[in-house]
């Protein structure tokens, strides 16, 4: 078992094209750590350099004490999962699963056991003796896994596993797959582009954007104090709105304007912004239709362009003041698309942005 | 209303085929049934009808001393199994190499070898008679298989299957298993380019058993003769010796053994052989 450190790491490729800059990053042993980022921003790259599939430009990358730069992937023990699969299609499942063991001249019955007992958790048994064109996706998946199951390995790496899954097999996937990571107690680093699966399944997440770590840490964490408005925007669905809104001073504190709303947020922080535009990050579960959520100065009275009926609780798209919202309100106090709504905003939860360094103020 | 155009259409269709499938496969009728008729009876004309010499055709075959047709059946063998094995196999590797690694001189490299695939046999024959004489292999069984190590124009065929049918995420998959880089090759590759290398193992068979350029410039020694020589010196036999029986059932026996390799490789010919290794 192992933890992960990365120690100025940069990948530029042979084309000169930069992906990774500067890398520093420290994944704790037996942690699940995912990383998520829109496509391109190097999540996959940082995670095929774990695997020693892409070379180091410069650096050290660590896993547990052992400086891994020049050391080949067979030699790293590590399990990867690919978002192809890549089974080997003329092998069985059984020998797909079976393959890694017998490379590294584990005995034989020692393989049949741990291949079976793989099979069985991942409910694999009816078909070791089938070759992977005979299995569905969710099969195969479950194929891809327990290869990387059999091994014990020191880090599981796993690469949009359930990209090509459809969403009630996604669904399905994502506890098994951290069910696996409680019981095998292994490192795990996960890449995705979906937030829910990383809200879900990490101990901790690195967002990443352009090949730089925005902020690392729970998911609790990103969810409530963004560090800046790429991981604002990027966790939570429907995404956070952000609204422009001037600060002014008031009595006893600062309030930001926008529309006839005057939230007053009685922050320090603020003190050098006065008179200038920030941006305010407000949740689509910040706005609240029930009554007592009513104070001063915090009620907007919107325009509903679309509403989305969930279930229990509705998403309207409104249009307050020249500017976009989205919220989330119980069924029972929405209104349908094209009537006007009143709201208010929790105070207490709105985040700040600075408009030009798009860093956080106040939260 | 709709069917009848269709109807018209595999009619004709079929015909088209029956057609070509008698050109086929009517010079193999002529030869099957000249190699059972004797010299005169061949010289009197052609016949659908067999011949009753079939016999004596296969033991004046057998039993010319002139011809060792047993030896030239197994020279021919060894060479052209050989020249299958290693120019499929090298041919597979090289591309391999070219397909799955990045290094410098990989476009150099690949230009390269397609400019070889230009250059006809004949033009560089003079050096390389010279050099094997040199290396002292003239009149051995070597320069006949050795140079298929380097066959272009089935390293191109290879190059182009693993384009379309070899995922690099496989490959990656098993060294992430601990595999070696030839173990990759020989375990996860070879078995996924098994129809391509059975197509080309065919052509390279049939090509080197049919080959009578360079054996007949490198072998003078009777024991060491391929068929093709045998049946070209059977063909310029003088005048009394000469008969059309014996030439017709020594390339009777010369296709035989080509017909068995095309059969036995031809079920690995299969599609879909990849198939399931990775999402598409």
């Amino acid at each position: 078992m192992a933890g992960i450190t990365f120690k100025n790491v940069v990948k530029t490729y042979d084309n000169g094209v930069t992906v990774v800059p500067d890398l520093n990053m420290e994944i704790k042993d037996k942690e699940f750590v995912v990383l998520v980022g829109p496509s391109g921003c190097g999540k996959s790259t940082t995670l095929r350099m774990i695997a020693g599939l892409e070379s180091i430009t410069s650096g050290d990358l660590f896993i547990g004490d052992q400086r891994m730069n020049a050391v080949p992937p067979k030699d790293r023990n590590i399990a990867m999962v690919f978002q192809s699969y890549a089974l080997y299609p003329h092998m069985t499942v059984y020998k797909n699963m079976a393959f890694a063991l017998e490379l590294a001249k584990t005995p034989k019955e020692e393989i049949d056991k741990k291949v079976h007992a793989a099979a069985e958790i991942l409910g694999l048994e009816p078909y070791l003796d089938r070759k992977p064109k005979a299995l569905s996706g969710g099969q195969r998946q479950r194929v891809a896994l327990g290869r990387a199951m059999v091994r014990n390995p020191e880090v599981f790496l796993l690469d949009e596993p359930l990209s090509n899954l459809d969403a009630k097999l996604r669904t399905e996937m994502r506890s098994q797959i951290s069910k696996l990571h409680k019981q095998l107690g292994t490192t795990f680093v996960y890449v995705t582009h979906d937030q829910t699966e990383a809200m879900t399944m990490g101990d901790r997440i690195c967002v990443m954007k352009d090949g730089i770590i925005q902020q690392f840490d729970t998911p609790q964490n990103l969810y409530d104090y963004p560090c800046n408005l790429f991981v604002a925007g990027f966790i939570g669905s429907p995404q956070m709105n952000f609204i422009d809104a001037t600060v002014e001073k008031t009595g006893n504190g600062f309030a930001l304007c926008f529309g006839e709303a005057k939230l007053n947020v009685n922050n320090e922080a603020l003190a050098p912004y006065v008179g200038k535009t920030v941006v305010c990050g407000v949740r689509p579960e910040d706005f609240h239709a029930e009554p007592q959520f009513f104070g001063e100065g915090n009620a907007i009275d919107a325009y509903i362009d679309l509403d989305e009926m969930m279930g229990s609780e509705s998403y309207l798209y409104l249009d307050y003041a020249g500017q976009k919202l989205v919220t989330r309100v119980p069924a029972r106090y929405a209104k349908k698309a094209d009537e006007n709504i009143k709201l208010a905003v929790d105070v207490d939860k709105i985040h700040v942005f600075d408009k030009n360094t798009e860093l956080v103020i106040c939260q | 209303m709709d069917k009848k155009p269709s109807h018209v259409r595999t009619v004709v269709a079929y015909i088209v085929l029956i057609f070509l499938t008698f050109l086929c496969l009517f010079f193999f009728y002529i030869l099957v049934v000249n190699a059972t008729r004797n010299h005169t009876q061949i010289q009197k004309g052609f016949s659908f009808i067999p011949g009753k010499s079939f016999i004596p055709n296969l033991k004046h075959v057998l039993n010319d001393a002139n011809i060792p047709v047993l030896s030239g059946i197994k020279n021919s063998l060894i060479v052209s199994s050989l020249s299958a094995v290693l120019a499929t196999y090298f041919s597979a590797l090289t591309a391999y190499g070219l397909y799955a690694y990045n290094f410098k001189l990989k476009k150099p490299a690949f230009i390269f070898i397609m400019l070889i695939l230009v250059m006809p046999t004949q033009v560089s024959a003079m050096g390389f008679i010279n050099l094997i004489t040199k290396m002292g292999m003239l009149n051995t069984l070597f320069p006949l298989f050795l140079p298929s190590i380097a066959a272009p124009a089935v390293f191109y065929f290879m190059y182009s299957y693993m384009q379309s049918s070899l995922p690099l995420e496989l490959v990656e998959a098993a060294r992430i298993d601990g595999c070696g880089e030839f173990k990759t090759f020989n375990r996860i590759v070879i078995p996924i380019m098994k129809p391509a290398l059975a197509v080309q193992a065919i052509f390279a068979f049939v090509q080197s058993w049919n080959n009578y350029f360079i054996p007949a410039l490198v072998i003078s020694d009777n024991t060491k003769k391929t068929l093709p020589i045998l049946i070209a010196a059977l063909r310029s036999a003088d005048f009394l010796k000469f008969d059309m029986g014996k030439v017709y059932m020594l390339i009777t026996i010369a296709i035989v053994p080509i017909i068995i390799v095309y059969i036995a490789l031809s079920k690995y010919i299969v599609a879909g052989v990849a198939l399931g290794g990775v999402k598409e």
